[in-house]
């Protein structure tokens, strides 16, 4: 599957929240959208679902408009994950999974593939929460599960918006981890650069709405790039075990004048 | 092969359609029979036979008026209006994601009896439902507009957004008749506002039954859609779903069976609030099987609810809404002390 971002841009109240941003992410492989809070990741992963008509320009899954297609057709392809995503509704584990399924159900309601659910919840690891109340799941469980819906839609697109919050460390490393290894394309608004930088193979930053970076984290990350962007100082070290970039974030400079009262 | 996952197991939906069913058939049968005059079930059961062109031996004529003329046709009108209720209830809470939606919190239920009583000012019984169903369009489209400015809607904005419609509307509702009434106005408003199935002919039966009958049935057809509102608005138009073009067709569809109940019974609240809640622990929360039970219970309840109002202080009658306040308000309380804290504001 092939996507191509293509000058895409749209407005909120007036402003361009994601504005002419080209970008072709990179086959079966975990991109990290990245960017300082309001600098239009959400807006933009809307719009790569589809879920938002660009004002300019378009989404090309297979040389094709995402908003022209069917919005079933379009349901079968891409899976959106959103962040903190929660319900009222007292639904199953496995009810949420199946929530994956309606794009493939007819209207009354039969589903051709059962197993589906089953393989979907195999695969996000999630099997054994099956029969528990959503409810009752822990923060990291729910992404688990969340994921395990998107993939029962069995995407050729994964969507995901800020993933790791609210998840302690092991369980942010072991869901990267595992989204890396799904092998789908994958797009992901990140905050976290470190975990961006230690599993994505390509990242976009955003910066105002534009793409004002994209490419191989040890390309992009840069100390001047995140000063520009993020208005931070920061060295980038390498990991000594796995070689990708590591960044060291530091205080701004403190001025002489205060140093010497 | 993988393995079969284990799954807390929900009670197949068929068994439960049955249980209902014969549950409202025993509840009509007996419902029908309670009362002055002394009938007994049997009898009951006869005199409906006699008239379905059964062979069977025939009742007093006395009591055959009352079974066929009065009683059962009032039954029958509660059923189908609780079913109705019940249902629409359901259907906004998933659509809203808010466990207090109910046609008579958010002010529909008024806005249907003041669309009926002014065009009985008018003198056209005819158009009396048509009448309801648009007061309580009116009405919603008020409540979610309220509800709306400044802000996202939130569950609490929208009850209290149902409120003020539901208090303006019920005082128009009171002024029209105090206006145009000529024999007891009190009576008469208290039964719009209330509700009240004394009324109750073949006409209102089959006016709250087609209605039920037909829109329960597009609803039903909607199921799938209704279950992808789970997880919201965005969750759901990514699952393929219009999301404003099903929010609109089924809040209309609402609408709709909210001023055919109305418009034969007046504004009689909580059912919607009250029997999705107890049904979902049976059913779990997938509309195909959780809208068929929701109506059947609702029947059910609201036979018994008027049965409880024409007969506890006998012979004079409660507005059959005060017996469902007094079940209905216990549930909101516990509903609203469960969710207390974040998740309302």
């Amino acid at each position: 599957m092939e996507l191509t971002i293509a000058g895409v841009g749209t407005r909120l109240g007036g402003r361009w929240v994601v504005d002419g941003v080209d970008a072709t992410p990179p086959d079966g492989a975990l991109t990290g959208l990245l960017g300082p809070n309001g600098a239009g990741k959400t807006t933009l992963l809307r719009l790569v679902a589809g879920l938002l008509v660009p004002e300019s320009g378009a989404v090309l899954v297979d040389d094709s408009p995402v908003h022209e297609l069917p919005r079933r057709t379009r349901a079968r392809q891409i899976a959106l994950v959103e962040q903190e995503s929660s319900s009222t509704v007292p639904l199953t584990v496995r009810e949420v999974v199946a929530l994956g399924r309606i794009p493939f159900r007819s209207l009354w309601g039969s589903d051709e593939d059962e197993g589906a659910v089953d393989r979907a919840l195999e695969a996000a690891q999630a099997t054994a929460l099956a029969s528990r109340s959503w409810a009752t799941l822990s923060g990291g469980e729910r992404q688990r599960v969340h994921i395990a819906r998107a993939l029962a839609q069995q995407p050729s697109l994964l969507l995901l918006d800020e993933p790791t919050n609210h998840l302690d460390i092991s369980a942010q490393l072991s869901l990267l981890a595992f989204v890396r290894g799904l092998q789908i394309t994958t797009v992901a608004a990140l905050h976290d650069l470190n975990l961006a930088a230690a599993f994505c193979e390509h990242v976009l930053v955003l910066s105002a709405g534009r793409l004002v970076a994209a490419g191989h984290p040890a390309d992009v990350l840069r100390p001047d790039l995140l000063r520009e962007v993020y208005g931070v100082e920061a060295e980038v070290l390498t990991h000594p075990r796995t070689g990708r970039p590591v960044i060291a974030f530091h205080e701004t400079t403190t001025p002489p004048s205060q140093e010497s009262s | 092969m993988t393995a079969p996952v284990p799954v807390r197991r929900r009670t197949p939906l068929a068994p439960l359609v049955v249980v209902g069913l014969v549950l409202l058939v025993v509840t009509v049968l007996v419902a029908v029979a309670i009362g002055p005059a002394g009938l007994g079930v049997g009898e009951v059961a006869r005199s409906i036979g006699g008239h379905l062109g059964l062979d069977v031996t025939p009742v007093p004529r006395l009591h055959d008026a009352i079974v066929w003329e009065l009683r059962l046709p009032r039954v029958l009108t509660a059923a189908a209006v609780g079913a109705g209720l019940a249902l629409s209830g359901a259907v906004m809470q998933s659509l809203t994601r808010n466990p207090l939606a109910d046609p008579y919190l958010l002010g529909l239920s008024s806005g249907a009896s003041l669309g009926a009583v002014a065009v009985l000012v008018v003198g056209v019984s005819l158009l009396l439902p048509v009448a309801a169903f648009v007061g309580a369009l009116l009405a919603l489209v008020a409540t979610f507009s309220l509800a709306r400015t400044g802000g996202t809607l939130t569950p609490g904005r929208a009850v209290l957004a149902g409120l003020a419609v539901s208090q303006l509307c019920a005082a128009g509702t009171s002024l029209v008749i105090f206006w145009t009434a000529t024999g007891d106005s009190y009576r008469e408003i208290l039964s719009w506002l209330l509700g009240s199935l004394a009324g109750s002919d073949w006409q209102s039966v089959a006016i709250a039954g087609i209605a039920v009958l037909v829109v329960g049935g597009i609803v039903l057809a909607q199921a799938v859609r209704l279950d992808a509102f789970a997880f919201g608005d965005t969750a759901a138009g990514a699952l393929g779903i219009d999301v404003d073009r099903t929010r609109w067709t089924l809040m209309t569809l609402v609408a709709l069976l909210t001023g055919a109940m109305v418009a034969v019974s007046g504004a009689i609240g909580f059912v919607g609030l009250v029997l999705p809640h107890a049904v979902v622990a049976l059913t779990g929360p997938a509309h195909r099987r959780l809208l068929p039970v929701t109506a059947l219970a609702g029947a059910v309840f609201l036979i018994w609810a008027d049965t409880l109002a024409r007969t506890v202080f006998d012979p004079r009658e409660l507005p059959v809404g005060i017996v469902t306040a007094l079940i209905g308000v216990p549930v909101f309380a516990v509903l609203l002390r469960r969710r207390q804290g974040a998740a309302w504001s």
